[in-house]
This record gives C-alpha cells, structure tokens and sequence, in this order.
C-alpha cells in the first residue's frame, strides 16, 4: 500500500511539472499577447509602446527564462501579478474558487440525486415503456446546447416571475448564497445525471447478470432486497469513478453556466483571462485545476481500491 | 394695480419655483448600471473605448466640458467646470483658463494650475511619468505647450489658431489628472476631483464608486453610489435591465432589433434611440494588390449598396453619411443634397454599373474574377456588415472570401498590414472636424490605419482647423469630406444607431446625441423613490 | 484491467441470433433496440441533409437581402429569414453539412490521432508508453472545453480550426483505452503465433492488434459524435467556433438566442430543433452501438 503511494505520488509530480511545461508553452502559441490586447482598447498599436510595456511585464524575457521565472515564483507562493488589474494574481483567483467549488458541489449533488434512483429504476425495468422514458429523458437532457437550456431557463423565470436569478452582488449569508446557487447548479446537474444515470444503469444491469445475484435470487431473495441490497451496492463502485472524473468535466459545462448566470467563479474567469492572455491567471489557474483533479482521480482510485477487495495494487 | 398684483404674483410664483424644484430632486440612492466587459483599465487617458469612459467619468472634471443636460455637443454647449473662465489673446493662439480654488483630489491634495500642465504635459509626452498607451496624441498636434500662470491660472499655447481646441478639451475624454499620482495608480485606483470616488474594481464582477462629500460643486452629486455590475453575456444583461435588475444600460447597449424587444417587455423604460457616431466603415490596404489598383479600390467603394446595409444591420435606423456624422444630429456632416453628390452615393444600379464598367477596365469581368478577403473582428457589429459586403461584391466579379480574425488581434493584424480590405468600425469621441480628421486621415496619426497621406488634404485640415466663421468652416468640412470618398481614404458604409434604456425613475439624464463619450459626469442624475 | 478482445463479427451475430437474411437482421436489431434505430434513423437523416445541401436548400444560404430581413416564416421562405435576409431552411440544410463536418471530422481525427498514439504506447511500451501516458495524465486533467478554448484561440477561427480544436480533447481517451486493449491483446496466442512465423513489428500490429481494437474505438467514436457538435455550439456562444458565413447551428442559435428570442422566435427554434434532434440521434445511436458491440452492458 505505501509503496503504490509512492508511486502514484511520483507519477503525479511528473504529471504536474509536464502540465506546467505544456500550459506554459500552449500559452505562447497563442497569438497575440497582453501588449497587443492592452492596444487593442486604445485603437492602435505602437511599437515602441508596446516594446515598452513588454519588457514591463517582463514578456521580451526569452521563453525558458519566462518559465524559470514563473516557476521559482510558484515555489515561492508567489504568483504574480495580474496583467489586467496589475493585483496579485493570487488575489484575483483566490476568491473565485470557493464560488465555483459551492456550484459545482451543488451541481454534483443534483446529478447524482436524480441519476442514481433514475438509472436504478432504469435497470430493474429494464426494457418497458418507463425504461425508454426514463432514457430519452436523460438523453434529451446531453442533448441540449447547455448555454440554450440555460438562457430558456432565464428566460422562463423573467417571463413569469419578473425576477432574474443571476448573481449581481455578493449574497449575504451561506444560505442565500446556496439558495443563488441552486438554479445554475440544476441545469449543469441535470446534463451530468443523464451521464451517471446511464453509467448507473449499465453498472447495475452488469451487476444484475452476475451469478451471485442470481443465487440470491434462487436462495429465494425478494426482488426488492436483491435489487437495492446486492445489486446496487456492487454497481455503484464505477460510479464513484465517473462522479471523480465528472468532476474534471464539470469545469468546462460552468464556464458556460457561469457566463449566462454570471456568476462571478473561476470557470468564467479563467476564459475570460484566457481571452487577455493574462498569463499569470491562466497558467496558474490551470495548474490549480490539474492539481485538484489529478488528486481527485488519485483518492478516487484509493477508494476504489479500498472498496473493491478484488482490486490490487499494481 | 393689476399688473402690480400680477407681476406681486409672478414673484411670489418664482420664489416657490426654485425651492419647488430643488425640493423635487431627491437626494440619496444607488443607481445601478450594467457594464459589458471588464474595461482595461481605469485610466481615461490611456484608452479609447466607452468601457473606460463611461463608469471612469465620474471620477473626474475637466478645464470644459459639454453641459451635460444638452443632446447635441457643440462649441456653444460647453460650459465651466474646473476653469471658471476663458479667453482667447489677440493672435488667437493663447487660451487661458482661470481655474477654480479651493479644490481638493480625493485623496485630499489641492488642485492647481500644475496639474493642468502635468497632465497635458504627459499627453504630449513630455513628463518622465509615462503612460503605457497615449490614443490620442494626434489631437495635439497644434498644441505648442501649456503653461501654469499662477496657481489659478493655465494657458494653452497654441500653433496656429484653433477655435475648436475647446470643443476637445471638453470631451470625456479629457480630464485633468493629478500631478501627484502615478499612471499606474491612475490605471488602477483613479484618483480625481470629480463628483464621485472610485471604490474597487473586481474583474468580471463589479466596479463601485461612492459619492465624493467634498465636491466642490454645490449640492451635488444627488446619488449616494454608482454600482456597475459586470455582465459579459449580452442576452443576460438584457433580460436582467428588463426583470429591473438595473437602472441604466451601458450605453448604446441596447441595438435596434433588441429595442423593440426591450419596449415589449419593460414599456415603461426610458430608452434614448441615438446615433452614437460611431461608424462601419472600411479600411482598404492601398499599398499591396489588387487594391493598390486605385480602380479596383474606387469600384469597391462607389459598388457599395449602403442602403441596403442600413436596412438589414439596423432596420432602416443608421445614417447614411461620410466621415463626419450626418445632421441632424451631428454638427459637421454633408446634408443629403451635398451627400448626393459624393462619389459613391448616388443611385446604386448606376453606382454598380460605373463600378463594373472600372473593374473591366481594371482587367476584370464575369470570367476573371477578382479573388479578395475581407477581414474583419469575429465579433458581430463587425461580422454582420462584411457578410452583407461579402454578398454585393459579387456584383462587381469579386469573390470575396471572409477571415475572421479573433478579436484580440485586430489591431494587431491591422497594424502589421496583414489584411486585403478590412470591415472596421471608428468612433468618434467628440463631433468635430478636428477630431475626425487630425485622427484617422492626417499624415502619421496612429490611428490612421491605411496610411492615407495627401499633402494637399493635409492643407486643407489645418486650414478648416483654424478658421472662426463655423459656417465657412463648414462648407469646407463638407468639400474635405467629399474628397476623402472620393479618395478611397476610408469608405464609409453608416453611421450607427443605438439606445440606451433607463428605468423611469432614473431623473436628470441626457443621452447625447453626436457622441457616446462626452455624457456621463452623472452629477446632476437623482432618482425618483 | 485486462479487457478481452472482442470479435464484434460474433457479437454481432449474436445479437442477431438465428437470424439469417440481412434485411431481418436489422429487423432484429431494430427491434431490439427501438432506441438506437430511432438514432440510426436520425443520423442518416443528418448524414443525407448534410451530403446533398446543395441540392436540397432551396436557397443560396449566403444570399442577404435586405427586404426579407427578420420575415417570418411562411411564403418565400419556408421557415423564415435571419437578420440579413437569407433563408432559414437553406441555412438549417447547409448547417448540417457543417455540423457532419464537425461531428465526423472531429471524431475521425481524434479516433485516428489516438488510435496511432495509444497502439503505439501499448505495442512499443518503454520509454515511449511513459512519456506519452505522462501527456496523456496531463491532457485529462484539463477540462475539455478548456483545452478546446486554447485550441480555438492559438489556432484562429475557422472551420478547420475548429475541427482541429475539438478534435484534440479526444485523443487521450481513445489513446487510453487502445493502449489497454492492444497491452492485453499482445499477450494473446495468435499475436504469439504471428510473431513465430517471423511477421514484422508494425504488421502485427497492424493487421492482428488493430482490427480487434475496432469495437471499443466504434464505442468511443459515436458517444464523440453528439458532444462535438455539442462542443462547437458552446465554443460558438463563447464567442470562438465556426465563423460567418458558414452556416453552423451553433453560431445561429448562440446569436439569434440573444436578440431574436421574442421578435424573430423561428430563429432560435429551428436550429434549436435541428441541433438537439442531431445530438439526440447520435448519442441514441452511441448507446445502441454500445449495447451491441460491449457485451459486458448487455442486458
């Protein structure tokens, strides 16, 4: 056990220092940089201003100097600076996460309430006509451009209501701050459960096949019992590991939510620096999501691990 | 005896009126507006885009500026602000300016003279605190310097005569900044003396600004705050100003077909339908082929069915016009009869044919098709129109191609001359000739993009610029402006119409008509409880 | 995990068990899956809009003119006409040429990129199996539409672009999923017996690990299909995608859903409908494919 550890801890240092080096250099692939957007909004360029401001921002450095300089800084807990505001980067994106970690925790919550019961019932009546319903539901739920459902959803609350539930001032307790959250969160859980339910679904039909299900049954197990007792116990295992990997998947259906419901997270942000090359951001917002998911994916396999005794360590 | 009773009555009517009125402005409140994008900076100076002006103009005064309860800007709509008053010397070439006492920054330093020089100083490049960007050099060209007489006295030293220098100087984008603080604070924590006070900017969320006690002003600002909310999503930030979500638009948000829209779904809103003078236009690059072909470029010009792109972009709303705005609402551009004349304006099937006739001559036909890419910004407003050009092209045996280039790089792309013709919109910060001119058609402005050069039109600007009589002056404008299409310098396809809605409650608001720059000290806004 | 090769000619005749004729075999199939030919029915629908656009739209889909701006649908125009006039229906019928372009260009590469990258890393191993898997570590863990919103800005607006950019999100999956197939395969008897009598490398791989790697790729393949042209529409509405004047649905939607909600709705319901109905088709097809060649989801 200590020794895959190990392993694995290694194997995600290299992951990670690769990550820099391939965000780091897809950056400056990117055409165009913050001196030529920073023009752009005074309507001209002029190449010794902008020479200038390059070499302010440190950007005429050549490139391995750029990456030593950013990565001995990241060591440090320094960030750097924002290119937009000109604040601390790790101000600007500090504050972000906790907004994005509430909505997406939200919106994992909502998926998995209504994919797992959904892809359970889906299985156990298989093939009759609440089967079908069940998945042309889920399907037409992935099938929907999400921005789409999410401006209907809008539209629906001002037609009808006269109100807009987007995010216009930081809200002023956890509770409302859910409450703001809640909507948003429905239309990204809603897509997302149609994924766990069909995983659910399939898991348990798999599952459902199994010998020792059927000797539950010919032991003269209610169907009930088997179904939820057995069967759903064993099934949900790959599902624990497709919520881990949603949660990679996650980030890129908010940044769209985020944009309609301005919520004012780091999946927003994080396009949006993109948008002005601010590299600070972006390389060190990028980096912050490769951690957390390769962590993710690594305490999902150890849990996996530990819940599967049939599993061993590589 | 009656008319004493009358005349008694009348000043009595009058002493209630003025209290009456001052009564009826209710002081206090938030007004909250909607903003399109996080602006690049707060440095009024060092950009050119309404995103900066219109949250950032409240922070400050300028020496002038256009009363803000007038629609149209022109030389007789400018009024005092931190100068109190202004004359003109003997030659015409001095202007001094008598500046008010007792103002303070925000940060609580005295304003004087200095800051008058220390500003325009930079703008001219002459002080070691440098900005990182300075758009509008090219409006100074006639300035010689600027001088601080007396702690309450600037004068502006000019070459030549320049009647107009005050119609810039009254612009939003032209305030006095402080000596004492930095560009770089100036970008990010703007300091002013104007009727409110920056507070923080939080990117892609907000921008906050809080009234400013101190104002030397009387009795204003009437609000209590101004909050911007940041919306990046067009179709949210409209249905949240129609849920009254907000007071204000950010200005000339609302485009034509979503007006009709907005109106049906909140009919009480205010919404001020203005041109914006801001223009579609293109920029054609005459130093490569084929359009260094001055037939093919003048084909391409004169071919253009504008009215037909006024009709689609805007439901028959924009203006047809040349370089200047066209009247009504703008002050210096050709009226119809003149407009007409112009190359390029007149019948469009005569218009096509001409321009088939110049192409042929050009070596071009139904059987040899001229093969051309139009470039342009990959966002709408400019998308739009160069797919309509796309279309009328094909009139004249060009097969035009469309490269949408990421809007980041527009600039970029433009200024390295990597485009063929390009589809470019220009806004115009203040409604006159010297703007429009010295800006985009004089000899080495920056923001001339094509290059256009002629010593002759180079003549005639300074001579337009220094004239008194301003109907003289105008018939002059008009014949330059003629010109210029006539030249190819950068056709003009409309001039935009946009609306900006406010909830009726938001009182003491003027949407100007000729510039979406120059209105938004916001001081003399209240609103109704 | 070891996953054993699948003989997708047997999983099929199995599925279709007893049944002789071909024509009763998709009979077969389709009654087993009603969903999946329902989906089947959908994407060839797509497939046929999206092969003869230029003799099925009635109209020039770049046409502007401006007297039939914002008409509604009716008439000249079967279902209306977008801001500058041009004719809804032939937009639709040409979008879905572009969305094919999307779907089945993006997959194909993807697929193709990935297949080579994992066959390699599984066959080769080595050094080559840790560096790659080390980049493919790395390209999971970007969130996908990240990685396509790099991809579409580095790489400019443009049609190709935009099949490149979303293209490249799927390599590692498919890569991933090759690699452990062929790891697993290369233990096999016949790959054993094909080297004994002296067959090189590269034609091992080719012609013995690659055919049997088939069915998780289809797998793979058709649950991309959807979600590409799902793909394009965010990046579309996030202001990157295909650009104008190429008809794509994603682009017609994102910006007719903000200004024509109310005044012009045909706008955004048409290639709403056209849109979801293509997505839906694909992803019910992926599932029955799915069902049918993975027999460990059968049911």
């Amino acid at each position: 056990m200590v020794a895959y550890i190990v392993r694995r801890t290694l194997l995600m240092a290299v992951t990670l220092i690769g990550m820099s080096i391939i965000i780091f250099a897809l950056l400056r692939l990117v055409p165009g940089n913050i001196a030529d957007i920073l023009f752009d909004s005074a309507g001209f360029v002029d190449p010794a201003e902008k020479a200038a401001l390059e070499e302010e921002l440190g950007l005429s450095d050549s490139i391995p100097v750029q990456y030593w300089n950013w990565i001995v800084g990241l060591a440090q807990g320094d960030l750097g600076f924002s290119y937009v505001s000109e604040l601390p980067a790790i101000d600007e994106i500090a504050p972000r996460i906790p907004i994005t970690a509430k909505l997406a925790a939200l919106a994992l919550f909502f998926s998995v309430l209504f994919g797992l019961p959904l892809g359970v019932i889906s299985a156990v009546k298989q093939n009759t006509w609440l089967d079908y319903f069940l998945r042309v539901v889920s399907l037409s739920g992935l099938s929907l451009p999400s921005f789409w459902l999410a401006l209907l959803i809008l539209m629906a609350f001002v037609t009808w209501f006269g109100t807009i539930p987007i995010y216009t001032d930081p809200p002023d307790n956890l509770w409302d701050e859910l409450l703001l959250y809640s909507i948003p969160a429905a239309a990204v859980g809603f897509r997302s459960s149609a994924l766990i339910m069909r995983l659910t679904r399939s898991s348990m039909l798999e599952v459902m096949r199994q010998d020792y299900i059927r000797t539950a049954k010919a032991k003269g197990a209610s169907d009930r019992s088997v179904n939820y007792g057995h069967a759903l116990a064993n099934a949900v295992l790959p599902v624990v590991t497709i919520i881990g990997i949603e949660a990679a998947f996650l980030i890129g259906g908010l940044i769209v939510t985020e944009t309609v419901f301005n919520i004012p997270g780091v999946a927003r942000f994080l396009v949006e620096a993109i948008q002005w090359r601010d590299y600070p951001i972006v390389q060190n917002l990028v980096m912050f999501i490769g951690v957390i998911v390769v962590l993710t994916n690594f305490l999902v396999d150890l849990l996996y691990v530990s819940l599967d005794p049939r599993i061993k360590y590589e | 005896m009656q008319v004493k009773t009358l005349l008694a009555g009348a000043a009595i009517a009058a002493a209630f009126a003025i209290p009456l009125q001052a009564y009826a402005e209710q002081a206090g409140g938030t007004m909250r507006v909607y903003h399109r994008g996080t602006p690049p900076s707060g440095s009024i100076h060092e950009e050119a885009t309404s995103s900066t002006v219109m949250p950032y103009m409240s922070v400050f005064n300028n020496l002038v500026m256009y009363d803000q309860a007038v629609a149209k800007n022109s030389l007789d709509s400018i009024v005092p602000d931190l100068a109190t008053d202004w004359s003109w010397d003997e030659s015409k070439t001095k202007l001094t300016f008598k500046l008010r006492s007792g103002v303070k920054w925000h940060d609580g330093k005295p304003f004087t003279a200095k800051d008058v020089q220390c500003t325009w100083d930079m703008l001219q490049g002459k002080t070691k605190a440098r900005m990182r960007k300075n758009p509008r050099k090219s409006w100074y060209w006639n300035l010689d310097k600027v001088t601080a007489d007396s702690d309450t006295q600037a004068t502006f030293h000019m070459k030549q005569p320049q009647p107009a220098l005050l119609a810039l100087l009254a612009s939003g984008y032209s305030p006095v900044y402080p000596c004492h603080v930095s560009p770089k604070k100036m970008r990010t924590n703007p300091i002013g003396t104007g009727p409110f006070k920056f507070v923080a900017l939080k990117q892609n969320e907000s921008i906050k600004f809080v009234k400013n006690e101190d104002y030397w002003k009387e009795g204003r600002p009437y609000l209590d705050a101004i909050d911007w909310t940041i919306i990046k999503s067009r179709s949210t930030r409209i249905l949240a100003f129609v849920a009254d979500e907000f007071d204000l638009t950010f200005t000339a948000d609302v485009s034509v077909p979503l007006l009709k829209d907005v109106k049906e779904q909140a009919p009480n809103a205010v919404c001020h339908k203005v041109t914006t003078n801001v223009s579609t236009n293109l920029i054609v690059n005459r130093d490569a082929p084929p359009f260094d072909n001055e037939q093919v470029r003048k084909a391409m010009a004169i071919a253009m069915d504008r009215s037909a792109f006024i009709k689609i972009l805007s439901n028959g709303e924009n203006q047809l016009g040349g370089a200047m705005l066209p009247p009504p609402s703008g002050g210096w551009g050709m009226p119809a009869e003149v407009l007409a004349k112009a190359p390029g304006y007149g019948e469009p099937d005569e218009d096509v044919a001409k321009a088939q006739a110049m192409m042929k001559a050009a070596g071009y036909g139904p059987d040899n098709r001229l093969a051309v890419k139009v470039s342009t910004r990959n966002i709408a407003i400019y998308r739009d129109p160069a797919v309509i050009l796309l279309d009328q092209l094909k009139a004249i045996y060009i097969d035009a191609e469309l490269e949408v280039i990421e809007s980041s790089n527009w600039h970029a792309t433009v200024a390295r001359k990597d485009y063929q013709v390009g589809l470019n919109l220009t806004g115009v910060g203040v409604d006159d000739p010297d703007v429009v001119f010295f800006e985009n058609y004089a000899c080495g402005s920056q923001r001339n993009y094509t290059g256009y050069c002629s010593q002759e039109m180079m003549e005639l600007f300074k001579k337009q610029s220094s004239m008194t009589d301003q109907d003289a002056r105008r018939k002059l404008v008009w014949e330059i402006d003629s010109r210029l299409q006539g030249d190819v310098a950068r056709p003009m396809i409309d001039h935009r119409v946009g609306a900006t809605c406010a909830q009726p409650r938001v009182q003491g608001l003027t949407v100007m008509v000729n510039s979406s720059y120059n209105g938004w000290r916001f001081e003399d806004i209240w609103l109704k409880k | 995990m070891a996953i054993k090769p699948i003989d997708h000619a047997a999983e099929l005749s199995k599925a279709g068990a007893g049944v002789e004729s071909r024509l009763g075999k998709a009979w077969f199939l389709a009654k087993s899956y009603p969903l999946g030919a329902v989906g089947l029915i959908l994407f060839l629908g797509l497939l046929f809009t999206g092969i003869f656009a230029d003799v099925l739209a009635p109209m020039d889909p770049v046409k502007t003119n401006a007297e039939t701006s914002l008409q509604g649908p009716g008439g000249q125009h079967m279902l209306g006409a977008d801001m500058m006039g041009r004719d809804l229906l032939s937009r639709i019928i040409h979008g879905a040429r572009i969305s094919l372009a999307v779907g089945l260009g993006s997959t194909i590469l993807g697929c193709s990129l990935g297949v080579i990258v994992g066959l390699a890393s599984g066959y080769l191993l080595g050094w080559f199996d840790l560096i790659t898997q080390r980049i493919i570590d790395i390209m999971q863990a970007l969130p996908l539409l990240v990685m396509a919103l790099v991809m579409a800005a580095s790489l400019g607006p443009s049609l190709e672009n935009t099949v490149i950019a979303i293209s490249i999100p799927l390599v590692p999956h498919v890569a991933r999923v090759i690699r452990s197939n062929t790891l697993s395969l290369r233990e096999m008897p016949f790959v054993e017996a094909a080297k004994a009598i002296g067959m090189s490398e590269t034609r091992i791989a080719v012609k013995h690990v690659l055919p049997n790697t088939l069915a998780p790729l289809i797998v793979l393949a058709t649950a991309q299909l959807g979600s590409a042209i799902l793909t394009e529409a965010s990046l579309s509405f996030l202001g990157l995608g295909i650009p104008e004047p190429h008809a794509s649905w994603g682009r017609m939607l994102s910006e007719s859903a903000a200004e024509y909600v109310r005044t012009a709705p045909w706008l955004v319901i048409f290639p709403g409908i056209a849109i979801s109905l293509a997505v839906f088709g694909a992803n019910l097809l992926g599932d029955a494919v799915r069902d049918i060649l993975d027999p460990r989801q059968r049911s």
